[in-house]
């Protein structure tokens, strides 16, 4: 199998960047700085301002303001605005932007073109690509011919064909079924990686982001709420929204707070009084009405009704998973837990005992999101 | 975004691209000098020419054309007698047309895109062709077949009791309803193609009859059809070719002749010309905005499922298709093939339409005269060529304006500079062309104009300037759905993998839209080589084009060597575009065929 060639990875520091569109702000003075090598992966709802923030880098959006730095060298700035083709990027694109009148041999050739390398080594590097993204045999094809996958699978070729130290992926994923979805999340981690690339990926999809990243940045209304590892992006949530975007079973009033520590705090729920649930403490303030209680559903145990400890609830909900059974749990006055794993089926209707694991609940202000 | 694409032809191409549709609804037109300069062509080839015309109207002491700073005389004058005939007319005439056209073109379409009827890409290439025609050759089809001592008699056919009914306002409107089909019909059938067959299965599904089916998936198209009813009162009210040849010999007069008569008689009344050409201006305001109104209505239900498939045919059992593949060949048949075959035939006819003739059959005569100028006879070459020269100049000036006004519009779609724009072209097109060609007779006299800007009065550069003007708001928006419908990530893709901008117009842009490039130039050669309104107005002394030179020929009773240059001039408007074709296939690459915009869906 042929190898790839490495393209020295490329470092980028972007600094208070803001874009807006007739006024109305789609990036918010955002400062980030990626190492040469990383993949990192920008994660935020529609409408957050990842999409535009790859623009930026890409050259295709002229920031309102702030810098961007591309292995040191300035590419957006006062005064300064280096046209994508300078940049040195590469980007495979949601809606995969091939051009339908070329085959995927000439698609991918394309960055070859003003490359300077002989004819003879562009056609082997192409070939090299075609072999290695698995699209040998669809090489004479046009994209009209293909179907998702190989076409996604071609906008990947194309991005490595570049032979550059950054590539960009805008959603590359979002127009494939599940289980392409999955194969080719694989191809592109292992691929950029094995390119030595310096890779920026957006997606809405928190799963794929922690899958693929070395680290994330959480983008919520135009602003970097947090950049971290995905461990601690998940561990370590800086707010509601974090923990919100990045999956929960539920969340719950918080009724009144009792023993605090630097990391946790002890609470009791509204529909459980007399039960304190211990969790981390990212805020335990002085308002306690503004507080909730955040639960992953990795964190929660389902226990059958005669477990001594938890709170009581009954089953609404159960699905087969094929590894196990994940259920919705309602806990009183209203509330509910979804997707809570067990390997053991309870039944619907079945009483059972809930508790809850302390490093995987958060108590924080709700108000941080709203107020953001 | 994902998923969700709009369909092109129920909304405005405004709402194309999925991938980037949002980022670039929020772009603001930052102010440019290219835009500037745009505006500026624009307003001295159509705003300017147009507004200082109308404006003669009311008062004509501002361009010192009569003693009155402001006065309603002429609008009386224009209101009555003759002139008033002629608007009446043109309102009635138009809007019999434009139903009977939509009427006929939604059935058309219908049959064509819908339904199993045989030959469909024939259809579909026929009102290519019907487009192609000019009408003042259409009519002169018909006359070298029905009059007296014509192609009918000549063949031993008694048609002489459809003659007299012809010659009235039946002959102008089944010319005019010909000629307005090929408009309505692209319309609708871009309608129809956007309208996936699960609405209509989602109705029946849920308990609705063929009726109620129909009511809830009409609002649907609707937009289409107003367009197609719109288009063709618009084409219809600003026609020149039928009013100057059937609506004159039939002393039947159609305010587009009405004006150039006032205009051409000595002394020329400008102002009561300025009247004729504001009510023909506004009368084609309501059927636009109310078309413009209902498409942006459609908006709302415009964004389709990604999922839309192609729409199902309707399987006729072969009777029915056989019934309906005759019924539609026979319509094609009297729109296209009736004139074609009278006027080629009359070409052939010796002494065609002398009142008196002992003994007709059939000659080469004409032809000769065509191409070998005697000492009576000029022949066809030196007008042909200065239309050939004009075609060239006009088609290759009006494609580069209308690709750089598409991608404008396109690139600023939903913003105000785009709506600006839009409403500014699609009025631009109700212009009637002798409207612009009296506009331009007018304001580039002006002593102003001639002394301190452009000096142009009486050339030829004036007439190209009169068909570009003319030419440019329709191809413009012929151009902007195939420029929509190249998504901005392609350009993107190519930007960022290292194309400039020059290299990724070449190697995306240009193949996307050679096919949409190569038949909109090869449509405004056409239109131009045949073009009768601007050119009658316009011609500089001397120099007729070949349109102009053929009317003279008809006029002066030379009927058989007029009809034999028509025919010169058809053969040549159908050559050029089949050698055009024959060339893209053999030049372009493979895959710059199997893309993009196609004359034949």
């Amino acid at each position: 199998m042929p190898t790839l060639e490495r393209p020295k990875p490329v470092g980028v520091a972007i600094a208070s960047l803001s874009k807006t569109f007739s006024g109305k702000p789609a990036l918010n003075d955002v400062s980030l700085t990626i190492d040469p090598g990383d993949f990192v992966v920008l994660l935020g709802p529609s409408g957050s301002g990842k999409t535009t923030m790859l623009r930026c880098v890409a050259g295709i959006e002229r920031p309102s303001s702030g810098t961007i730095d591309i292995d040191g060298t300035r590419v957006a700035g006062p005064k300064t605005f280096v046209h994508p083709e300078k940049r040195g990027v590469a980007m495979v694109f949601q809606d995969y932007a091939l051009w339908p009148h070329l085959s995927v041999r000439k698609n991918i050739a394309f960055p070859l073109a003003s490359s300077g390398l002989a004819k003879d080594v562009r056609r082997g590097r192409v070939e090299g690509l075609l072999e290695r993204v698995g699209i040998a045999h669809l090489a004479d094809r046009y994209p009209n011919e293909l179907s998702g996958g190989e076409q996604q699978r071609v906008a990947l070729a194309r991005a490595l064909a570049a032979d550059v130290g950054l590539i960009l992926f805008d959603e590359p994923l979002s127009n494939l079924d599940t289980d392409r979805r999955e194969q080719l999340r694989l191809e592109i981690a292992t691929l950029t990686r094995e390119a030595g690339a310096t890779a920026i990926y957006i997606t809405h999809d928190q799963s794929e982001a922690f899958a693929l990243a070395d680290y994330v940045g959480v983008l919520n209304k135009g602003s970097l709420v947090q950049f971290d590892t995905p461990e601690n992006v998940y561990r370590r949530p800086v707010n509601s929204f974090v923990t919100r975007f990045t999956g929960i079973a539920g969340e719950f009033a918080v009724a009144s707070v009792h023993d605090r520590s630097e990391e946790y705090v002890d609470v009791s729920l509204p529909f459980a009084p007399s039960h304190h649930v211990r969790a981390r403490a990212r805020d335990s303030g002085e308002r306690v009405e503004s507080l909730k209680l955040f639960v992953r559903a990795s964190g929660v145990v389902l226990n059958a009704e005669a477990h001594d400890q938890g709170v009581g609830g009954e089953v609404l909900d159960v699905a087969f998973t094929g590894r196990g059974y994940e259920h919705v749990v309602s806990v009183g006055q209203g509330a509910t837990l979804t997707k809570i794993f067990s390997a053991r089926r309870f039944e619907r209707a079945t009483n059972v005992k809930v508790s809850f694991e302390p490093s995987e609940c958060f108590v924080m202000d709700a108000r941080e999101e709203e107020e953001q | 975004m994902t998923d969700v694409i709009v369909n092109p032809s129920v909304v405005e191409p405004a709402a194309l691209a999925p991938s980037t549709t949002t980022t670039k609804q929020w772009r603001p037109r930052r102010f440019t000098f290219g835009g500037l300069a745009i505006w500026i062509v624009l307003a001295l080839l159509i705003i300017l020419p147009v507004t200082c015309f109308l404006i003669l109207a009311v008062s004509p002491r501002m361009f010192s054309q009569g003693p009155q700073w402001f006065t309603f005389t002429y609008i009386r004058q224009a209101f009555e007698g003759y002139t008033l005939r002629g608007v009446v007319n043109s309102l009635w005439v138009s809007s019999a047309v434009a139903v009977l056209a939509t009427g006929g073109a939604t059935s058309l379409a219908w049959l064509v895109q819908r339904t199993n009827i045989g030959a469909r890409r024939l259809w579909s290439i026929s009102m290519w062709l019907l487009l192609l025609m000019p009408t003042w050759i259409m009519a002169q089809g018909w006359t070298d077949l029905l009059q007296p001592f014509g192609v009918a008699d000549a063949l031993g056919v008694n048609l002489s009791w459809l003659y007299g009914e012809f010659f009235g306002p039946l002959g102008i409107i089944v010319v005019l309803t010909s000629a307005s089909l090929p408009f309505a019909f692209f319309i609708v059938s871009a309608g129809l193609r956007g309208l996936g067959p699960e609405f209509e299965d989602a109705a029946r599904i849920h308990g609705a009859g063929r009726l109620q089916t129909m009511k809830t998936v009409l609002p649907i198209i609707a937009p289409a059809i107003l367009g197609a009813f719109a288009i063709s009162f618009a084409e219809t009210i600003s026609d020149f070719g039928v009013a100057d040849t059937l609506g004159y010999h039939a002393h039947f007069p159609l305010a587009t002749y009405t004006l150039f008569n006032a205009i051409s008689n000595f002394p020329a009344n400008f102002s009561v010309g300025a009247v004729i050409a504001g009510v023909l201006i506004l009368a084609t305001v309501p059927p636009i905005a109310l078309q413009s109104i209902v498409s942006r209505k459609s908006e709302a239900y415009g964004i389709l499922s990604g999922r839309t498939r192609t729409p199902k045919r309707r399987e006729f059992r072969p009777g029915p298709r056989v019934a309906a593949t005759a019924a539609v060949g026979f319509f094609v048949f009297v729109a296209l093939g009736v004139p074609i075959i009278g006027a080629v035939t009359g070409s052939f006819v010796q002494n065609l339409g002398e009142v008196g003739a002992t003994h007709i059959h059939f000659t080469l005569t004409y032809f000769a005269q065509v191409f070998h100028p005697t000492i009576e006879n000029d022949g066809l070459g030196s007008p042909l060529t200065l239309s050939n020269q004009l075609g060239l100049v006009v088609s290759t000036v009006t494609g580069v304006l209308a690709v750089i006004l598409a991608r404008r519009m396109m690139a600023s779609r939903g913003g105000w500079s785009q709506r600006i724009t839009d409403v500014f072209l699609l009025g631009s097109i109700a212009i009637p062309g002798v409207v612009l060609a009296v506009g331009y007779i007018f304001f580039y006299d002006l002593s102003f104009i001639t002394h301190h800007i452009i000096n142009i009065y009486k050339t030829l550069p004036l007439l190209m300037l009169g068909l570009v003007a003319s030419a440019v708001p329709g191809q413009t928006r012929f151009m902007a759905g195939p420029v929509s419908q190249i998504q901005s990530s392609l350009s993107e893709a190519a930007r960022v993998h290292g194309a400039s901008r020059w290299r990724t117009w070449r190697t995306t842009n240009l193949p996307l839209m050679s096919r949409v490039l190569v038949w909109g130039w090869l449509l405004t050669f056409a239109k131009t080589i045949s073009e009768l309104a601007m050119s009658q107005i316009l011609y500089p002394p001397s120099r007729e084009p070949a349109s102009v030179s053929i009317q003279s020929y008809i006029n002066n009773f030379q009927l058989g060597t007029g009809t034999a240059m028509t025919v010169a001039l058809m053969a040549e408007m159908f050559g050029v575009i089949i050698l055009a074709f024959g060339a893209y296939r053999l030049l372009t690459p493979v895959g710059w065929r199997r893309v993009g915009w196609s004359v034949v869906d």
